[in-house]
Order: C-alpha cells, then sequence, then structure tokens
C-alpha cells in the first residue's frame, strides 16, 4: 500500500504533464512545419492524432482509451491507412507515366508542344538582370529590332539606350549583363528560361542566341481536347489518365495523369492477356507452392517428432542440433542456399560433382525453393508435433494397448486424428505465411528463371507477393495500380482462408 | 522376434536422425568453412579447408567502403527499439482489451483478429508512397530514414502482439487485481505494480521473438533503406553478394557468422520459453 501511494498524487500528475507537453510541443511544431510544406492529409493526421491525445489524456473518462490508445494510433496510421489506401489506389491508373496530376501533366504536354515557328525566327541574345531578375537582351537577326525579355513580356528598347560593342549589341539602359561565370554557373536555369513574347509565343535562350517557340497544341478545356495545329490531329481526355488520338485510341500524349480508372485494374488481370498469362501462372505456382511446402515440412517435423518422442540415446543432443535452422536469421540461410546452389562455384555441384544449373531450369529451381523451405521450416513443425504429442494424454495410449493394439496402430488411429485437429490451425496460418513467403523467393532465385512465361515481370518461381514488388518497384515499369489490385486480392485470399480457419476453431464466439 | 523388429526400428530412427542433420549442418559448415576461406568461394570440393585465414573477418571491420559495423548498429537499434515498443504498447492495449469491459471491445477484438492476419508488407505500395510523401515533409521520418522504417515496424507489429498478449493476460487470474483494488489501486497501479511484473517473463519473450523478427525483416528494409550507412545487416549483407555474384561470399560469410552466432546462442539457452510462448500462442489463434 505504501508503495502504490507513490504512485498517485503530485509527482505522478506533474511527470504527466511535462510529458505531455513535451508530446503536444513536439506535435505542434510539426503541424505548422506540415502546413507550411503543404503536407495535405498529413497536416490532418497530425492535428487528430494531437487532438485525441489531449481528449483522451486530460479528461477524466473512458480510463480504456487511455490504455488503448497508443496502440490504436499505430494500428489506425500504419496499417489501417495503408490498407485502405491501397484499395484505392487499386483504382488508378497510377503507374510510370501516369503519376502526377492532370495539371502537371498538362503543363508538360503543352512544354512538349512548344515548336520553331514556320520562319525560324532567330535572335542574338545578351544575358543580364532587370531589376534582380534574370532577363534577356534579344536583338532578331531578320529586322534588329532590339527588346528586353523578361517574364512579364517583351519591351522594345530605343536605339539610343542601346551599347554597343563592336557592332554588336552588348547592354542596355536598366539592364545589367551577367559576367561570365555568373552565365556558366546559370546554365541549367537560363536554358529552361521562356519568355513570353505577348503574341503567344515564347522566346527560348540557346547558348549565345534565342529562338522563337510557337505552341503547336491547341488547348480546349471545355471540350478537354488537345488540337495539334501542325497536323490537325485531335486528342480527347480518355478518362483513365491520358489525352488519346480521336483518330486511333492507342495513340497517346505523354505524359499522362493518374487518374481513377474504375475496376480496370482488376479487370486487366482477368482480360488482358500480357498480363492475366503471367498473374494465372503465378497465382497457380503459389498456392501449389504453399501448400507443397507446408505439407513436406510438417511431414518430416512430425516423423522427427514421433522418433524422437522415443527414448533413444543422445535425445537432447539430437534436439539442439535439429533446430538450429529455426534460430539461424533465415535470410542469412537463404542467401548461403542460393550460394551453394551456385551451379560454377557452389558447394552442391562440387559435393556430387555435378554441373546441374540449378536456378536456370524452371523446375529446378521451384525443387530448389522446396527444399531450402524445407530446412527453413522443419524444425518449427517438429517443436510444435513434439509438444502436441506430449499433450495427448498417456491414458489413450494405455487404454488401447489393453485393447490389443501395436504401437503402430495407436500411431496411426489415435495420436494422428488428435495431432492434425490439435496443429490443423497452425497449418492454416503456415499455409498463410508461406503464400505470402517473400524471402524464400526473393532472395534465393529472385522470381526466375524469367524465360518460360512470357509476361515482362513475372519469372517461373515468382509468387504472388514477389510479383507484387516487382509490378510497383521494377526496373523497367512501375505499376503502382496494378500492384495494388494484386494486393487487394491476396488480401481477399488470406481473409477468407484465416477466417474459415478462425470459424473452425470457435475462437471468434470465446472473445 | 520383438527384438529384431525393434532393432530394425531403432536403426531406421537412427539412420533418418542422421540424414536429417547432415542436410541441417551441411549449410553451416558451409558458412563457417567459407568464411575462413580466403578465395571467397563457397566451394567445398574437399571436405576440409584448403586454406585459413582472418582476412574476411579483417574487411569487414577495416574497409571503409563496408560500413558492417554501422550495419549492426542500424539492425540492433531498431530491433531493440522495436522490441521494446511493441510489446511495452502492445500489452498496454492488451491489458486493456483483457481487464475492462467497455463499448465496442468486442468488435475491436475480432477486427484485431482479422488485422493481424495481414503481413505490414502486404500494402508496400501505399506504404511506400505514403513514406514518400512523408519525406517531402519530415526527412527525419520519411522514407529512407530508420525512424520512419521503426514506425511501420510498431504499427504491423500491434495486431499480432496486442492478440497474443491478451490471450497470456487472460490466463493471470483476477483475484489479484481484486485485492488491489479492494487496497485502493487505481487501474493504471494494477497495470504497472501487479500486471507488469507478473507478465515481464512472457513479456521479455515475446520481445526476443519481436526482435529476431525485426533482425530478419528484409522486404521493407530493402525498399526504405536505399543510403548504404542506413542499411540493416539483411540488407547490407545482401548486397555483398547480389551486387556481383560469387564475389563476395567470404565476407558474406563472416559477416553472417557474426551477426548470427549472438542470436543462436539467445535462441538455444532460451529455447523453453520461447517454444512455450511459441504453442501458447498457437493454441490461441
Amino acid at each position: 500500500m505504501h508503495r502504490l501511494a507513490g504512485f498517485t498524487g503530485l509527482p505522478a500528475q506533474i511527470l504527466k504533464i511535462v510529458f505531455m507537453a513535451l508530446v503536444d510541443a513536439t506535435l505542434v511544431a510539426m503541424f505548422f512545419a506540415s502546413l507550411q510544406k503543404h503536407g495535405g492529409l498529413l497536416t490532418v493526421v497530425i492535428a487528430v492524432v494531437f487532438a485525441a491525445l489531449n481528449i483522451v489524456y486530460f479528461s477524466p473518462r473512458s480510463v480504456p482509451l487511455k490504455f488503448l490508445l497508443p496502440g490504436l494510433i499505430l494500428l489506425i496510421t500504419f496499417v489501417v491507412v495503408p490498407v485502405a489506401y491501397t484499395i484505392q489506389m487499386s483504382a488508378f491508373n497510377y503507374r510510370t507515366g501516369n503519376e502526377i496530376s492532370k495539371a502537371d501533366a498538362l503543363t508538360q504536354i503543352m512544354a512538349r508542344g512548344l515548336q520553331p515557328d514556320a520562319a525560324n525566327t532567330t535572335f542574338d541574345l545578351v544575358m543580364g538582370r532587370v531589376d534582380g531578375q534574370l532577363a534577356g537582351l534579344v536583338t532578331n537577326q531578320t529586322d534588329h529590332q532590339t527588346s528586353i525579355a523578361t517574364m512579364a513580356g517583351l519591351q522594345p528598347v530605343a536605339a539610343a539606350d542601346l551599347q554597343m560593342t563592336n557592332g554588336k549589341v552588348s547592354g542596355a539602359k536598366g539592364f545589367t549583363p551577367l559576367t561570365a561565370d555568373e552565365a556558366a554557373n546559370l546554365d541549367p536555369t537560363i536554358s529552361a528560361l521562356k519568355f513570353p513574347d505577348g503574341k503567344g509565343s515564347f522566346i527560348s535562350p540557346q547558348g549565345d542566341a534565342a529562338v522563337l517557340l510557337s505552341e503547336s497544341y491547341i488547348y480546349d478545356s471545355k471540350k478537354n481536347t488537345i488540337t495539334d495545329t501542325t497536323n490537325g490531329e485531335v486528342y480527347k481526355d480518355n478518362g483513365v489518365g491520358n489525352f488519346a488520338s480521336v483518330k486511333d485510341s492507342t495513340r497517346l500524349l505523354e505524359p499522362g495523369w493518374k487518374a481513377f480508372n474504375y475496376f480496370r485494374n482488376y479487370t486487366h488481370l482477368f482480360t488482358d492477356p500480357a498480363v492475366r498469362g503471367p498473374f494465372v501462372g503465378v497465382f497457380i505456382w503459389t498456392t501449389v507452392f504453399a501448400f507443397t511446402t507446408v505439407i513436406m515440412m510438417f511431414s518430416v517435423g512430425l516423423l522427427l517428432a514421433i522418433v524422437l518422442n522415443q527414448k533413444l540415446r543422445f535425445r537432447r543432443f539430437y534436439r539442439s542440433i535439429l533446430i538450429l535452422p529455426y534460430a539461424i536469421p533465415s535470410f542469412m540461410s537463404i542467401l548461403i542456399w542460393g550460394g551453394m546452389f551456385n551451379r560454377q562455384f557452389g558447394a552442391i555441384n562440387a559435393l556430387f560433382h555435378t554441373n546441374i544449373d540449378w536456378f536456370n531450369s524452371p523446375w529446378l529451381a521451384r525443387a530448389t525453393i522446396l527444399i531450402v523451405n524445407l530446412w527453413l521450416g522443419f524444425p518449427y513443425f517438429y517443436l510444435v508435433s513434439s509438444g502436441a504429442l506430449q499433450a495427448i494424454p498417456s491414458e489413450l495410449e494405455e487404454a488401447a494397448a489393453i485393447d490389443g493394439a501395436k504401437t503402430s496402430t495407436t500411431l496411426r488411429l489415435i495420436k494422428l486424428p488428435l495431432l492434425l485437429q490439435i496443429l490443423s490451425p497452425l497449418l492454416i496460418s503456415s499455409f498463410a505465411f508461406n503464400f505470402n513467403n517473400f524471402n524464400i523467393v526473393y532472395l534465393l532465385t529472385g522470381g526466375g528463371p524469367t524465360d518460360v512465361l512470357h509476361g515482362k515481370t513475372a519469372g517461373a518461381t515468382d509468387i504472388l507477393i514477389t510479383y507484387t514488388y516487382k509490378t510497383a518497384f521494377g526496373s523497367n515499369e512501375q505499376n503502382l495500380g496494378l500492384a495494388c489490385a494484386i494486393s487487394v486480392l491476396i488480401f481477399f485470399v488470406i481473409g477468407s482462408i484465416s477466417m474459415w480457419s478462425l470459424k473452425r476453431s470457435k475462437v471468434l464466439e470465446q472473445i | 522376434m520383438q527384438t529384431t523388429t525393434s532393432k530394425k526400428s531403432a536403426i531406421l530412427s537412427h539412420s533418418f536422425i542422421w540424414v536429417l542433420i547432415i542436410f541441417t549442418i551441411f549449410p553451416i559448415y558451409v558458412v563457417i568453412e567459407s568464411s575462413f576461406n580466403p578465395t571467397g568461394s563457397l566451394a567445398s570440393s574437399s571436405f576440409w579447408p584448403a586454406a585459413f585465414s582472418w582476412k574476411n573477418y579483417k574487411l569487414l571491420f577495416t574497409d571503409p567502403a563496408v560500413p558492417f559495423t554501422t550495419w549492426l548498429g542500424n539492425s540492433a537499434i531498431i530491433a531493440t527499439a522495436n522490441a521494446v515498443f511493441a510489446v511495452f504498447i502492445g500489452a498496454t492495449s492488451a491489458f486493456a482489451f483483457s481487464r475492462m469491459r467497455f463499448k465496442g471491445r468486442k468488435l475491436g477484438l475480432q477486427s484485431l483478429l482479422l488485422v493481424q492476419v495481414f503481413p505490414s508488407f502486404l500494402a508496400l505500395a501505399a506504404i511506400y508512397v505514403m513514406m514518400e510523401k512523408v519525406y517531402t515533409v519530415f526527412p527525419a521520418i520519411g522514407l529512407g530514414s530508420l525512424g520512419g522504417l521503426l514506425l511501420i515496424y510498431l504499427g504491423g507489429a500491434m495486431g499480432v502482439n496486442i492478440w497474443l498478449l491478451r490471450g497470456y493476460i487472460d490466463t493471470i487470474p483476477l483475484e489479484l487485481d481484486e485485492a488491489a483494488r479492494i487496497d485502493g489501486a487505481s487501474t493504471f497501479q494494477i497495470y504497472w505494480l501487479i500486471f507488469f511484473p507478473l507478465a515481464a517473463p512472457v513479456l521479455a519473450v515475446t520481445a526476443l521473438l519481436s526482435f529476431i523478427g525485426t533482425f530478419n525483416e528484409f522486404v521493407l528494409a530493402s525498399l526504405f533503406l536505399t543510403d548504404i550507412h542506413h542499411r540493416t545487416v539483411a540488407v547490407g549483407l545482401q548486397s555483398f553478394v547480389g551486387a556481383q555474384f560469387g564475389q563476395n561470399w567470404g565476407p558474406f560469410a563472416a559477416g553472417s557468422l557474426i551477426a548470427a552466432v549472438p542470436l543462436v546462442i539467445i535462441f538455444l539457452s532460451l529455447q523453453r520459453f520461447i517454444i512455450g510462448g511459441l504453442t501458447a500462442g498457437a493454441t490461441k489463434g
């Protein structure tokens, strides 16, 4: 009681207030930083967290929430929000070439539409500053009219205000030419400049000269079309993130933008042959792999448990060695096995004096994955099977022995069915785990060999999760929308298997 | 007759065990052998090592292009931080679910059960885009930072931890709480002074498993940590053998051993508790 008393009263209150003050100060600072840098949704999240923390910890009500809140915040921010975001992204055309907003895409398209005008108008150029801003002193090579070009437009200069050097314009009143050093340092900025000429065209610096660029695209915001004035071709917003030619809908203007495309990512998975082929192949192998590997690991683990359950000499020694694969960090083991299966210098070919190219044949690569995963996983199943074996009451065995059953019969007819019943939730969760076993595939074969399926990203040993990874972050093309659609499908598969398993084990009713 | 069958079965048992033992030990032997092998290959055409040197170990600690100690440090920091925070925060939430009755508790537990079956890397594309955005505002917890990665690990660990720990807390008798309450203890005091010391061993095992899990995590870490000095051991060691396959097996093997040996020792010495935790979790969920 005396010990308890120290935790209430003033010291505890002060501690709480100091702690909360620190947290609040951090959150407020983050809030304004985020607001300033246009954090968008991030700003909202910080504000919500701030409000939730202060309401919960400074109101005397709702004691449970005081305990739940930190976990809840983490769970919602880093699990629930990403899942919701995955579902949202899966309905978008979001990939290489369609990553930016429509406004940004339009700016870029219009910039690409800038082309030298028909007369090929060229200017002599002197770069400098007007009122501190970069400006160009341009002299038309055809009519020799000199003007100052700024972002505000073109300002003709009277001949009297010009400074000439060696017969060429070198300066003007109110215009400070750049020094050679300055010009060199600002080169990237200067070549990106486009001074409007006030008549819809732009003057663009190109080294010592400047050219007149005029816009060949006309954007009609009402009709949502872009017309190419050089050939009269009309491009219309196709509703899924691109301007597509009216005549030929496969001709698109680059870049596109991130756009809502309904269920197209999902329908692509089942109807577009280029996507469906690899996807179906990967899906089948994922299921076969998860199923086979669980059966293999379980059989070996169970057999070992039965064998080591007898009174053997060196039982403890055997046991300590045989659970080693479970104790070694698995990413290392996988990489080591990867090296051992290597054709040229791997230990396996060296040991058996063979020259097998394990990773270049689809079936051998698949077999390799199953062997390595067996090595990684049998100790776990040994441990849980041996636990379950010992949990079976010995009365059952004795009763069977009195009835005249042999040891093997008792095992087959009494122990095994019981064991399966005890372990089935573990088998199911192991299936779910291996269904998403990224490390074994990615670190061992990298999903390869790739030449079997004709898809761009899927290899013969790719499972759904590695395929998703490659779709989202591949080196050639990145398709985040499609990757999210596959993720959502995996959610469904794993979710339904788990719900089914939970229904069977009646856990849900015990809550 | 009886004796011959049991003899036969004993021989069968032993040969099965020895086949498995060879299968188990083979890669372990290879990695030890190549860590001392100066040629850097994983071949063991002769069973006994042809040459012996500390070259690979020296390289790890002296080559400035290989910040191996930094990687080890990063892994240790992030795995420890994740283990401590995930278990502490998880236990706090689990305590509420186990000991308190409130509106939405049942729904909360059911959603938790559903959430905990999804590994957090399933939403990796979304997480990546989110953290890319966070990076533009707060580089310290955005893409590429250990802080950001820790937050994601913590979020991902919550579901499983709360669920498993709640199962354990349910087994601590309620009488203790009631006695303390009669003595005038508040809920927070019951949590801190009664529940915490009682649950300490289980919390330690959960923390250890969480530590090993984080140490092993590769997907998110490799996606996130591109800067060579921010890598974890998993990502760093993989870059040894991933880039030029077959070139750097020696240092890789040496690095693996250094990183794995402490973990294996901890695991073997605590195996009784860890295995207890395994099966406890198993029958609950």
